[in-house]
């Protein structure tokens, strides 16, 4: 793996890639993945050092997808890049790149209960993020209708009432389950996690990192 | 004039007789099983099946000394395993199956061939020690009998796996492991049958039956396909003929089932596919109607094909024709058990490599224990020609044992078993609409990053086949392609639901006319006659039907709202309201809110009970619902007068929180009770069971608040709410009780 070559000015591809994180949740990817998701920043960023948000326009399957902004959200929410700041980020470089896609690890058979619980709980908040737009911790109505709007947006006939009654309808649930207050303040993050409690996130979220073969999408 | 029966057929007579006097019993017997509930949970049915078809047998053999009728082969292949097949096959989450497809197949085929070669095999082995007198069975006999008896068998797992709610991947795999490998065992069981029978045996013929394998699976899936497209083409034309829609289900299904064994294919791989592709557009074409008749004709049939199975495999068992030899059966039992381990536990560290989620040792352990056999063994052995296997009875006791053994041992020791491991369990919970945002949300992120990776994965095909399916498919094979959302349709299923019941139980007519909603007419507010009530219900059952089906993508089509769904809508919009509301009301101490009961508890109020007419709600600024429709009056919801004051209560919260709340039962008044201390039982039910609508009760546990003294009733009675005549207010006794404790005494 020759990591200096197009890489003007050296770029830091270290052979095991552990960001620096206070909660020593350990993404740790092995290098042919770094070297793979290399290839691909470096197609995205077209050979720049950082990606700003006007690169992801240049994935056209990404066009098709509803919540389109969301996820190219999250890739500049310094939430989760762990920046111990709030906001977005304007660009970033390969090491952010290689932590947001840490999240979609898969789990590894060697993890222990307390591990998994910790990685659980990582792939939850990023999700959260998403969710939490305004990022002050919490969900609100508003934002969970901005959500189901998006959602539904690949439907241009779909009155924004249905979208906003389907929304309140989640809400309810949720408060049903973590008591009504949160209809009203919001869903927290501990309520989420209760949500998802019957979800398997662990062994749905991820990626095939494995088998990837990098085709040149952008241009 | 004919002459009397039972001089002419005296033999078939008396087979009918007790075949159908059986079959009686047995279906009398299996609905009184039912209703002893603990029973099903500790023995799988199909043990209690096979012992109901053994004391029969017991008795017919006992009567007549003679053999009782054996089942024979045809009737169970031709007649008996295609209905359960094909329930099994309708009703397969077909997502989860194609996720797992690889590991699946993999199981089925090299899992299958590894046991039949290693069993019959080892067999041969044992065969070949002349002490145990089995030295006639050639190798070809135990290749032979290997690769029956490694047959897992679809009928016997699902009948254990059924009530023991492993988690869905587990038993996707187990259960998919065993549809699948019909095909390899017909074909080793024809090829080496055909073997047996040939003098020589080349080269090439193995290489044949190779090839034969593969177009016996594949042929048969095409065919099953084939026909199910068929199907669903069909049923886009009848829209004119409901009544006989259900008939073309069954009739292709079954089609595609003889067909494929017609041409030797496997009939069991036809007619999955053709159940798993028919689903997907049949359910879109057919009414409510055939819908349901489809579904709870087809559940009917697997339930009594599967019956019959395990009754007359206990039937067959009691007669003379078995031959007992201690060392071939008991190491046939072994060899079973040891080879499938093996097998698993080999395949499974190949086959993690390329999973992403790799399968842990309790997994491993489920499926090896999950390897039942049943009744295709069964019905294989007894096809084997007597000519060319001299020995066929001992292999009829040998697959006999092995078959109780699985079912009755492993079935029974299974749950213990799962439970003692902690495997993960599916917890079946009502769909819920957040959680299918939530999955769908979920979905479009995987997509979108392997988008970002630039990474072709399931997603990927997943995607594509989608946007295939909707652009010829679908086209092509639904009447109305209107393909909505599938978050839509759910939350209008589920809405509508709540809005049926709602109207079923006499709801809908109290609610009050100062419902001020945008958009919608206060004059439609009113009291609903029975005629009016079943207009409605049939109006929301005719939604109901175009928005059932679900779709698996989003669509650009239009989705208006027709004048019909105006009123369903509305419906649903004022029992959303009256529900937030009620949720609302619950204690939020700090808020100085009336409290209110859950909702569910109101469907089980007696029809006498009067609701308040009208309630006066204080909006709740501090909260980020900006919505004006929030503010409107809700008289559906009983008020449980809470003192406002916010801080006693809250000490009391506090102090109630350590101690669990016993159990309580609520109990309606009509009056105010004066000696309860007027209005002062304000309650949060903490320890309710759940509901089964699908609303639970909050996890937190909402204390419940002490009767409180007369003083501080009195001194805020002025800034008190009016109070509802039915109150929701606790048995005496245990009033008082907690009137007497010490935390309850007024600060």
């Amino acid at each position: 793996m020759s990591s200096a070559n197009g890489c003007p000015g050296g770029c830091p591809v270290p052979r095991e890639l552990t960001p620096p994180s206070p909660l020593s949740f350990p993404p740790t990817v092995t290098s042919e993945q770094i070297e793979h998701l290399h290839r691909r920043f470096k197609q995205l960023s077209r050979d720049q050092l950082t990606i700003r948000k006007e690169n992801f326009d240049s994935i056209p399957d990404l066009e098709f997808n509803p919540i389109r902004g969301k996820i190219v959200h999250a890739f500049f929410d310094k939430r989760n890049l762990r920046q111990e700041s709030d906001g977005l980020a304007d660009e970033i470089n390969f090491e952010d790149f290689l932590t947001i896609m840490s999240y979609f690890r898969p789990i590894e058979m060697n993890m222990d209960e307390e591990q998994l619980d910790r990685f659980r709980k990582e792939k939850l908040k990023f999700l959260f993020h998403m969710y939490d737009s305004d990022h002050d911790g919490k969900i609100t109505l508003q934002e969970y209708r901005n959500v189901v709007e998006e959602l539904l947006s690949g439907n241009p006939h779909l009155e924004k009432e249905s979208a906003r009654s389907i929304a309140d309808g989640a809400m309810m649930e949720a408060a049903s389950i973590c008591g009504p207050d949160q209809v009203y303040e919001g869903i927290t993050f501990e309520d989420f996690l209760k949500m998802w409690q019957g979800i398997d996130i662990e062994t749905k979220m991820h990626v095939r990192f494995l088998n990837m073969d990098t085709i040149a999408h952008c241009y | 004039q004919t002459e009397p029966l039972h001089t002419v057929a005296p033999v078939i007579l008396s087979v009918n007789w007790s075949v159908s006097h059986q079959i009686y019993l047995d279906l009398l017997w299996w609905s009184s099983f039912h209703l002893y509930h603990k029973l099903p949970s500790i023995v799988p049915e199909s043990c209690l099946l096979i012992l109901v078809g053994l004391l029969l047998g017991g008795i017919i053999f006992g009567a007549e000394e003679k053999s009782p009728p054996v089942m024979n082969s045809d009737v169970f292949f031709l007649y008996l395993l295609p209905p359960i097949v094909l329930d099994a096959g309708y009703f397969m989450p077909t997502r989860l199956f194609f996720e797992n497809f690889g590991t699946i197949f993999w199981y089925a085929v090299v899992g299958t061939l590894w046991n039949a070669i290693g069993i019959g095999i080892s067999l041969y082995g044992i065969c070949q020690i002349s002490a145990f007198g089995l030295t006639d069975i050639t190798l070809l006999q135990n290749l032979l009998f290997g690769s029956l008896i490694s047959a897992v068998d679809p009928v016997a797992v699902l009948a254990v796996f059924e009530n023991i709610h492993v988690n869905e991947q587990l038993y996707i795999l187990v259960f998919g492991e065993s549809l699948l490998n019909d095909a390899i065992t017909v074909v080793l069981y024809n090829l080496f049958k055909s073997f047996c029978q040939m003098r020589t045996i080349k080269v090439i013929d193995i290489f044949a039956g190779i090839a034969n394998f593969f177009i016996v699976g594949i042929g048969g899936v095409l065919i099953g396909i084939l026909l199910g497209f068929v199907a669903a083409f069909t049923t886009r034309f009848t829209h004119k003929i409901r009544v006989i829609e259900p008939l073309f289900v069954f009739l292709y299904s079954y089609l595609s089932y003889i067909t494929a064994e017609m041409f030797h294919l496997s009939g069991i791989m036809a007619i999955t596919a053709c159940a798993m592709t028919m689903n997907k557009y049949v359910e879109e074409n057919v009414s409510q109607k055939s819908y349901t008749t489809i579904k709870y004709f087809m559940k009917m049939l697997s339930s009594v094909s599967e019956t019959l199975i395990f009754i007359f495999m206990g039937v067959s068992t009691v007669g003379k024709n078995h031959e007992w030899n201690w060392a071939f059966v008991s190491f046939t039992l072994l060899f079973c058990l040891i080879w499938r381990a093996l097998g698993v536990f080999v395949l499974t560290q190949i086959i993690n490599v390329f999973r992403t989620i790799p399968l842990t040792f309790k997994d491993q352990f489920i499926i090896a224990y999950g390897g039942l056999r049943g009744a295709i063994c069964f019905s294989l052995v007894f096809l084997l020609p007597p000519a060319v296997f001299p020995r066929k009875k001992l292999f009829i006791t040998a697959v006999i044992v092995v078959i109780f053994f699985t079912v009755f041992i492993q079935g029974i020791t299974i749950r213990p078993l799962v439970e003692f491991l902690d495997v993960k369990r599916s917890n079946k919970k009502q769909p819920a609409v957040s959680e299918e945002i939530y999955n769908r949300f979920f979905d479009h992120v995987k997509t979108g990053i392997e988008d970002v990776c630039g990474h072709w994965g399931h997603n990927f095909w997943r995607d594509k086949f989608k946007k295939f399916d909707n652009k010829y498919l679908r086209r092509l094979l639904i009447r109305e392609n209107q393909p909505k959302s599938s978050i839509v349709s759910l939350y209008k299923k589920l809405e509508i639901k709540h809005a049926i019941e709602m109207a079923e139980s006499g709801m809908i007519s109290k609610v009050p006319s100062s419902v001020s909603l945008s958009d919608y007419h206060e004059g439609k507010i009113k009291p609903l006659s029975p005629t009016e009530m079943e207009n409605m219900r049939e109006i929301l059952t005719k939604n109901l039907y175009q928005i059932r089906h679900r779709t698996m993508s989003y669509n650009r089509h239009s989705l208006a709202a027709d004048a019909n769904e105006k009123q369903a809508k509305e419906i649903l919009i004022r029992r959303r309201h009256s529900l937030r509301e009620s949720l609302r009301k619950t204690n939020s101490l700090s808020r100085e809110r009336p409290a209110a009961a859950n909702t569910k508890r109101f469907l089980s109020l007696p029809k006498n009970t009067k609701l308040p007419e009208k309630l006066r709600v204080r909006n709740k600024t501090s909260s980020k619902v900006g919505d004006s429709s929030d503010s409107e009056m809700d008289a559906t919801t009983t008020v449980l007068n809470l003192r406002p004051r916010a801080g006693k209560i809250l000490r009391d919260q506090r102090l109630r929180q350590q101690r669990p709340p016993p159990d309580f039962r609520v109990e309606w008044k009509n009056e105010v009770d004066g000696s309860q201390g007027g209005r002062g039982e304000p309650q949060e039910p903490s320890a309710l069971p759940q509901p089964s609508i699908g609303f639970r009760q909050p996890l937190l546990t909402r204390p419940r608040f002490g009767t409180l003294s007369r003083e501080d009733m009195t001194a805020d009675h002025g800034s008190a709410r009016p109070t509802p005549p039915p109150r929701l207010v606790r048995q005496a006794s245990q009033g008082e009780r907690q009137r007497n404790k010490p935390e309850n005494q007024p600060y």
